[in-house]
């Protein structure tokens, strides 16, 4: 399924972008791609992905969206993943994919919870 | 007539005692377990008496029985349903097992085709069978339905095998047929129980707005840990909670598979959003753990559930107070 509608939209300081349901390869690079254009246009403090609707998850586009949160965090931004679904966090984690060190919300709600505040709520030790 | 090693052994025995070492012969059919000696002792046919055994001669006498009159007794003799047919399925032989499992005397159905037993939905299944005995092939504990003379479906264990003469043709096939009916019965009201028992030991409980409490009790199989981990996250979304609280006091023993599915389970709540806290770690739980070099560096953990909610309501910046300071 190729969707090349990914569209970015800029609400206050943050980027919010939301995954179609089942993204193939073309649709993740252009996600990547369309990210960092607007990073550059709008400079904003981070990115929410919301990936609510997707049903499957590869190694392919976990590695994009590592990425993509490297060089949002290099441009000095931070990425949340929200509303990942329950079946896609167990083969995530069963097939070992991780999303390195991105943030996770179970809303975009929450995502930009965290993005606003200065300080994050979940520290903790 | 059981098995190759159990007639040997009455070999050895016998020949221990001096006494010519003939066996009995076996058959070429397919024949199974549940012939009775007793039987034969109640009706006086045959002694069980190895020394008696031990005077037959190479297919010839026991007792005054030949060996095919003797082979054909433990044939009748059977429980199961023991019936010969041609290769083109018309039946030969019908034994007393038969006649109760299907409903048919001896005289009503050889020589009628074995599709009669057969449900309508399951009639492939008589010629995919012949096919294969007459390649040679034995089809062996094939579960499925028959139908009985007064039309009721039986579940059965077939097991169907060449027949060969004595220069190795094969020449017709003999079926033996078990009854598990009540066996499968059995078998799937097992399988409900033991989801009824992975339902009832499995209960996610949220506690508080925000958090939710999943207490384990006993031991975690791969099957638990799937369940458990789908029911788990699930709540989480539906219950829009920040917080899990993963009780482990009523574990009784951590070995690692079951450290493992644990650490899944807190990386699959982090991937969802919420914070994970792994809670009635005891001594000997966390010995264990570290004995078993399971890194445990990013996960929260506390030694009874009430230290983890107090983790919970801080990560909700929550506190309670008591009711007299609002006075």
């Amino acid at each position: 399924m190729t969707n090349q509608n990914i569209s970015v939209a800029k609400v206050r300081d943050t980027l919010m972008v939301t995954m179609p349901a089942d993204p193939d390869d073309v649709t993740v690079t252009i996600f990547q791609e369309e990210v960092l254009r607007a990073m550059e246009k709008y400079r904003p403090k981070g990115l929410v992905l919301d990936i609510s609707v997707v049903e499957t998850l590869d190694s392919f586009f976990a590695r994009t969206i590592s990425e993509t949160s490297r060089m949002v965090a290099l441009m000095g931004g931070r990425t949340v993943i929200a509303g990942m679904r329950p079946s896609v966090a167990i083969t995530a984690t069963q097939l070992g994919l991780t999303l390195g060190g991105t943030l996770t919300a179970l809303t975009v709600d929450r995502a930009l919870d965290l993005l606003t505040q200065p300080h994050p709520r979940r520290r903790l030790r | 007539m059981r098995k190759q090693a159990e007639e040997s052994t009455r070999t050895e025995e016998i020949s221990r005692r001096g006494e010519p070492e003939e066996a009995l012969e076996g058959c070429s059919g397919g024949y199974h377990s549940g012939t009775s000696i007793k039987n034969f002792t109640e009706e006086g046919k045959f002694m069980a008496n190895k020394r008696k055994l031990s005077r037959a001669k190479a297919g010839k006498e026991i007792e005054g029985l030949d060996t095919q009159t003797f082979l054909a007794a433990i044939v009748e003799s059977s429980d199961d349903a023991i019936y010969g047919k041609t290769l083109e399925g018309a039946i030969l032989s019908w034994n007393h097992g038969a006649e109760r499992m299907y409903g048919y005397s001896a005289e009503e159905i050889v020589g009628r085709p074995v599709s009669v037993l057969v449900p309508p939905t399951s009639a492939d299944e008589v010629p995919q069978i012949l096919e294969r005995v007459k390649r040679g092939e034995r089809v062996d504990h094939f579960e499925t339905a028959r139908v009985r003379k007064d039309g009721q479906l039986i579940d059965v264990s077939l097991t169907v095998s060449p027949i060969r003469d004595a220069s190795g043709k094969i020449i017709g096939a003999s079926t033996t047929a078990r009854e598990i009916t009540e066996q499968k019965r059995l078998r799937e009201a097992l399988t409900v129980r033991a989801k009824e028992i992975l339902d009832v030991s499995t209960p996610v409980l949220q506690v508080w707005e925000g958090v939710v409490v999943a207490p384990f009790i006993g031991t975690l199989d791969t099957q638990r840990a799937q369940q458990f981990m789908e029911r788990l996250l699930d709540k989480i979304v539906a219950t829009n909670s920040s917080v899990a609280l993963l009780d482990v006091t009523g574990v009784p023993a951590i070995d690692t598979r079951t450290a493992q599915h644990l650490i899944e389970t807190i990386t699959s709540v982090r991937l969802l959003g919420a914070q994970a806290v792994l809670t009635g770690v005891r001594p000997a739980i966390a010995q264990t753990l570290a004995h078993l070099g399971i890194n445990l560096a990013d996960v929260v953990t506390r030694s009874s559930l009430a230290a983890g909610l107090r983790v919970a309501l801080d990560v909700l910046h929550l506190k309670i107070s008591s009711q007299d300071d609002e006075a």
